[in-house]
């Protein structure tokens, strides 16, 4: 199980003539990714959710807060003992088309970390060979076929299963899926996402799944949680089920009515909220950060910022001075 | 390479009462590769009415971009057959050069797909439009930059800043908008949008959805919207043309085709589709990927090797496009045919064609 307790992380402004604010990637975030769960983090472009998903896999540091990895607190440790906890975490990036060695074979790919890890273990080259052909059928690839390819040779669904397996060649965890269906083809991204189901059924690891396409959330198996993300603050957590089918705060309401609609086959809920104006990443309003953009905004957002919490009767936690249900999601037609 | 073109090419979509903006007939494409050519587009046929969106569907490597390439008289590779007529322009495989640089841009507008990464980084905005002008000969450089106000302030943005503003200090969205901007501000009335909404996040895609929407509309654009997200599609166009291998395989008016898809590669992609509606659990991957150049069977339907409803047939002859039989609901169903396939009136008042062996067709 990891924990995150009051995550912050805030960048440096860079260039500028007068000084520009920092950003704030990262304010206060908690969560907690269960074993074997399956973890959301939905958000538009430049909400935090990916520095979230940098920090769990050590690529980036927190600067307030505290991991906490199986009861152990990350920031008691020296950086030698992190090492093997950030092992169980294993990253599967955005792009497949630039996340592998172009001059390496699918072998080679995979051999290299197994190797280490049957050093590790103590094991022959016979397991390396054995794991790696296990490591491709698990991922629904034929090693005959995949084994002598240059990734070059692949198509983006088959790259992303040689990463997924690379990932798994060191017995994670916990798998951290950064927008990992988005650059694939949205015939073969329903494949993808049913593995990492497979996955946490089958090897029992988690799946932390960020995304901005709040659909594909819901295709990670049953137990989900959903955290929805703005502006480095969680605004609304619940079970996945739950946040999508009765949301309560503005800006959920925004990114679900933001799905298309397939004519015919469905409608837009009677409600299809935009949000006002672009994200500015800079402006720190006084009250609650979505209230710029919130077309639902009242006199009392100006001046007080929410936080999370179960307030009203909702079943999940929001950050929402008046929070309301409201239907937005489009529906089945017919 | 020899192969067997259909006897009589058909009519793209049987829509007789209002000539097409833009009419492709018997188009096919070809690619030098090591094994001779093959082509990436095949004896397509395909009419843009006017004012209206047609959405070309179809996975990575399909053929969508060297289709809509062509209709620019621009795609790498080779047209070994067929012809693309504009309306005002002609047939644009005729066009002499000069004349050809001329309606590429004025009067069709193309947004390309890497049009995200696509604007000069070392040129604000305003100079690259001031180039484009300039490179058609426009006199009037202050109207034009009147119209690319306009243009801007229509989709959303701040004219007075995008103008001065250098690429890296656009987000995603803004140059998108950008490149429609630029797509238009030579008063093109054929918009043509490679992947639109890729890389956006959803509430991006949303506002760039409805610009083109919105542009589409008042400027009585003919558009054609290219992607590969059944999503973009079902949002946006009124036909929806869905390609396979180079090949159109199934075309008509989007809720129809989406409602009760009939060609069994329009429902697997369907099935195929995570969405925020439906049971996630009744929800089909698409087994095996889609052929490439390479590996395109040479005789036959392109889908068969993926196809739950292949027959002997499908190995040896490659099915035309027909209009399905019966204009009313749907009451003979191929077997097996699933749930996806709910009768409904697929014949729609556009037209409406079908490239498959096992859909029961109007003419034998």
């Amino acid at each position: 199980m990891i924990e995150g307790r009051g995550l912050t992380r805030t960048f440096p402004a860079r260039g500028g003539l007068l000084g520009r604010d920092p950003v704030r990637a990262l304010r206060g975030v908690d969560f907690t990714i269960p074993d074997r769960g399956a973890v959301s983090f939905i958000g538009e472009s430049g909400c935090g959710k990916t520095t979230l998903g940098r920090i769990l896999c050590g690529l980036e540091d927190f600067d307030g807060g505290e991991l906490i990895i199986d009861g152990q607190p990350l920031s008691r440790l020296r950086p030698r003992q992190r090492e093997t906890y950030f092992r169980r975490i294993q990253m599967i990036h955005q792009d497949p088309y630039s996340a592998l060695n172009p001059t390496r074979t699918v072998e080679g790919i995979l051999g290299a970390p197994l190797a280490l890890r049957a050093r590790q273990r103590g094991e022959n080259d016979g397991w390396v060979r054995r794991r790696r052909a296990e490591l491709l059928e698990l991922v629904g690839l034929d090693p005959g076929f995949a084994l002598s390819r240059y990734p070059h040779m692949l198509s983006g669904g088959m790259r992303q299963r040689v990463v997924i397996a690379r990932a798994l060649t060191v017995d994670p965890e916990v798998l951290v899926a950064d927008e990992a269906v988005s650059m694939i083809d949205v015939s073969l991204r329903l494949g993808i996402l049913r593995l990492l189901r497979d996955l946490r059924e089958r090897l029992g690891v988690s799946v932390l799944f960020i995304t901005h396409d709040v659909a594909t959330a819901r295709y990670l198996g049953p137990g989900g949680e959903l955290y929805v993300i703005y502006r480095g603050q969680v605004v609304e957590h619940g079970r996945t089920d739950t946040v999508i089918g009765a949301p309560v705060h503005p800006y959920t309401q925004c990114l679900l009515a933001a799905i298309p609609v397939l004519a015919g086959i469905e409608q837009p809920g009677p409600q299809r909220p935009v949000p006002l104006g672009a994200l500015d990443e800079r402006a720190e309003p006084p009250g609650c950060l979505f209230e710029p953009r919130c077309p639902f905004a009242a006199p009392g957002c100006r001046s007080e910022r929410p936080v999370l919490g179960q307030v009203g009767e909702t079943a999940q936690e929001h950050a929402c001075l008046y929070p309301e249900r409201r239907a937005v999601v489009p529906v089945s037609a017919g | 390479m020899a192969r067997p073109a259909p006897a009589v090419t058909p009519p793209a979509s049987p829509n007789a009462n209002v000539p097409a903006a833009v009419r492709v007939r018997d188009l096919t494409v070809a690619f030098a590769t090591a094994s001779g050519e093959r082509p990436a587009v095949s004896h397509v046929s395909l009419d843009l009415p006017p004012g209206q969106i047609t959405g070309l569907l179809g996975e990575s490597g399909s053929g969508k971009s060297t289709l809509a390439l062509a209709l620019l008289n621009a795609t790498p590779g080779r047209v070994t057959s067929g012809s693309v007529e504009i309306d005002g322009v002609g047939d644009v495989f005729a066009l002499p050069a000069a004349e050809l640089r001329r309606v590429r841009g004025a009067e069709i507008g193309y947004v390309f797909q890497a049009s995200q990464n696509s604007l000069n980084p070392l040129k604000p905005v305003g100079k690259q439009l001031l180039d484009l002008g300039r490179s058609h000969g426009e006199r009037d450089l202050r109207g034009l930059l009147r119209r690319a106000r306009g243009l801007l302030e229509d989709v959303g943005l701040d004219s007075a800043r995008v103008l001065s503003c250098y690429q890296h200090e656009l987000s995603g969205g803004m140059r998108q908008r950008v490149g429609i901007v630029f797509a238009l501000v030579l008063n093109a009335h054929v918009l043509i949008l490679d992947e639109p909404t890729t890389a956006l996040d959803m509430l991006s895609q949303a506002s760039v959805l409805q610009i083109i929407r919105k542009v589409h509309a008042a400027r009585r654009l003919t558009t054609l919207v290219i992607s590969h997200d059944v999503g973009v599609i079902g949002e946006l166009a009124d036909r929806t043309a869905v390609m396979y291998a180079g090949r159109i395989v199934e075309e008509g008016p989007t809720g129809a085709l989406l409602v009760g898809p009939r060609h069994p590669y329009t429902r697997a992609l369907l099935a195929a589709l995570p969405r925020i509606t439906g049971d996630p659990e009744l929800a089909r991957p698409l087994s095996q990927r889609p052929p490439d150049l390479m590996s395109i069977p040479a005789a036959g339907c392109m889908f068969r090797a993926r196809c739950p409803l292949a027959m002997p047939v499908c190995a040896s002859t490659e099915p035309v496009t027909a209009e399905p039989a019966g204009a009313g609901p749907v009451t003979a169903e191929p077997a097996g045919a699933g749930p996806a396939s709910a009768g409904s009136a697929a014949t729609g008042p556009g037209g409406y064609r079908v490239a498959c062996h096992a859909v029961p067709g109007e003419r034998p």
